[in-house]
């Protein structure tokens, strides 16, 4: 049996995996070492096409590294595959895995066959999982009948079915509305909380989800892992910089570009308002200058609305490491 | 858990799906009942416009059975595992660990299920309203034939779905490359002995062609186990070769699946 040497819940040493595409090679994970513990939600932020997806597809069997290692639950997951399937689940955000002219219980019934229960045993299995996630409301509905945030529980509830120690979590709120996704949220706290499932490893690129619901977060950019730590270990690695929150007129984006040769300026990123016809500039600077920032403004003809100093946020964390928003393409 | 157990239950589960699923869309019943027979129907009518043997009604009756069948080995087992791919179904039952060919199983035996309702309908249409006559002596002959085509066959299925991992939607092309071209060497609505040697020994190499002669033998011209120990003999080594490279070539086409990342790669 191939164990990992320190028995984290999950541990990668220098895991890399390359596509080949049209245009070349390309390299979705780079040398990606990571260390998690048993017993904690874990959280990976990354903006879209970090390599986040590749990384939880490798830990759970269904890709192959080009090279390094990955262990779950202590088992090689490239020599072991089958016994890692045994330990884990994985629940994707988005997707809708099942048979959309079943009903939810006949295909919580059909996964709980696959993973080899029988009718009877499945049955329980299924009231076990419906107290825990509350399917009451759409278990005889059929599944191409359900709401995104029904369908999002649903498949919570497929993948704890084979009581997993170790629970990936892939997007999960993608796509949900904000009542939904607190719903979602509060779920997933609860399993670890609950000691329902041990470890949670889970992708997202919301900021606030992964600050609310980690206990540590690696932050992953272009397949690198590029910091780590709690949500305060990462906020101190900015405990000098300075932060506001500008208030201007709608403008065009890249008409801001002038703002990235001010010498202060660590990064910034931009959210218009379709309501109000407004948009925030969030800038994060190494020191305090605002007075240059808003001189500059003005003398781009930017109407600027208001102005307040802000806290850090783990927004700002990845402006500084990255230089650019989590959602800016 | 023992291992049968691990085996059949996907399976039942996944024949579950194709049988109770199938049967909530009634029109089901209209597409792949009432229609096939319709065909059926008009090579049966131009045989009797050119006054053909009676014999070959049967003969029409048992090949569209018998080749809806293999269709169903095509488009059941590997179209659908496409699918099952292009929704995220494949790789949530990979990750139970269970054995692929569990999957395969349960989408043939659901299908099978469904073609047989299919086949029996050709049968009553052909004996009630075309007077096919068939010679019940020797079923059991004819069932045990038929049976060791369709684990051949389903045997060769599981190469074929596992391409479809492969090719993505290409696959399709290769059930046409598969479909029409065997339909038409095996004899679908005529005996295979209109064609010359050459083309018969080619033909004789696939277990359809077999089976369909020997089903054929036994349920149309009467003959008993003296004229079809051949076709047994010879079907039984189409199982003992087909079964274990089927299994063989899925696992390394999932193996390879893995490592290109084609196994969550989708609309390929």
């Amino acid at each position: 049996m191939v164990k990992s040497p320190l028995q984290y819940a999950i541990e990668t040493i220098n895991l890399s995996r390359e596509f080949t595409t049209e245009d070349g090679v390309f390299k979705a994970l780079d040398n990606v070492n990571l260390k998690v513990r048993s017993g904690i939600i874990f959280g990976l932020l990354g903006p879209n096409g970090a390599g986040k997806t590749t990384l939880i597809r490798i830990l759970s069997t269904l890709l192959l590294p080009t090279s390094g290692e990955a262990y779950v639950g202590g088992y090689n997951v490239v020599k072991e595959a089958n016994k890692v399937r045994g330990i884990i689940n994985l629940v994707s955000g988005g997707e809708r895995p099942g048979y959309g002219i079943l009903t939810t219980e006949e295909n919580l019934m059909y996964y709980a066959q696959i993973y080899g229960f029988s009718r009877g045993e499945a049955k329980k299995r299924i009231e076990e999982v419906n107290e825990l996630i509350g399917l009451d409301e759409f278990l005889h509905k059929r599944l191409n009948t359900l709401s995104t945030g029904m369908i999002q529980k649903y498949a919570l509830a497929r993948g704890l079915l084979n009581k997993p120690r170790i629970l990936f979590l892939d997007e999960p709120t993608l796509g949900l509305d904000v009542e939904n996704a607190r719903v979602i949220r509060r779920l997933v706290r609860r399993l670890v909380d609950e000691g329902i499932i041990k470890t949670i490893l889970l992708t997202s690129h919301y900021m606030a989800e992964v600050e609310e619901l980690c206990d540590y977060i690696a932050i992953i950019n272009k397949g690198r892992i590029i910091a780590g730590g709690t949500v305060e270990e990462l906020k101190n690695m900015i405990s000098k910089e300075v932060i506001y929150n500008i208030d201007v007129k709608a403008i065009d984006t890249p008409k801001l570009e002038f703002l990235k040769s001010i010498d202060s300026v660590i990064g910034y990123t931009v959210r218009m308002s379709n309501v109000s016809g407004e948009a925030r500039i969030r800038i994060v600077m190494s020191y305090e200058d605002i007075s240059r920032i808003l001189d500059t403004l003005e003398r781009n003809r930017i109407k600027i609305l208001r102005i307040h100093q802000d806290r850090i946020s783990l927004e700002d964390v990845f402006l500084k490491l990255v230089g650019r928003g989590i959602t800016d393409e | 858990m023992n291992r049968i157990a691990r085996i059949l239950r996907p399976a039942f589960a996944r024949a579950y799906v194709r049988i109770f699923g199938g049967f909530r869309e009634k029109s089901w019943l209209f597409w792949e009942v009432i229609l096939p027979t319709i065909f059926m129907s008009s090579i049966i009518f131009a045989y009797e416009n050119l006054d053909a043997p009676k014999i070959f009604i049967g003969f029409v009756v048992l090949g569209t059975i018998m080749m809806n069948f293999w269709y169903n080995v095509l488009w059941g087992m590997g179209s659908v595992l496409y699918w099952e791919k292009e929704t995220g179904n494949l790789e949530v039952y990979i990750l139970t660990g269970s054995p692929l060919p569990s999957l395969l199983l349960g989408m043939a035996l659901g299908g099978m299920f469904n073609t047989s309702i299919r086949s029996l309908a050709m049968i009553l249409i052909g004996i009630f309203v075309f007077n096919a006559e068939f010679t019940p002596a020797y079923l059991p002959y004819a069932l045990i034939i038929f049976f060791l085509t369709l684990f051949a066959l389903y045997s060769m299925g599981m190469a074929f779905a596992s391409l479809h991992l492969i090719y993505g939607r290409k696959g399709i092309r290769l059930n046409e490359v598969m479909g029409e071209p065997i339909s038409f060497l095996s004899g679908q609505y005529y005996p295979i002995n209109i064609f010359p040697t050459f083309i018969q020994s080619i033909a004789s190499l696939m277990p359809i062609t077999i089976g369909l002669d020997g089903v054929r033998r036994a349920l149309i011209l009467g003959v008993g186990f003296e004229s079809l120990w051949l076709h047994m003999t010879l079907l039984v080594v189409m199982v003992f070769i087909l079964f274990p490279l089927g299994i063989y070539i899925m696992s390394k086409i999932v193996e390879k699946g893995r490592k290109d990342g084609r196994l969550i790669l989708r609309w390929i």
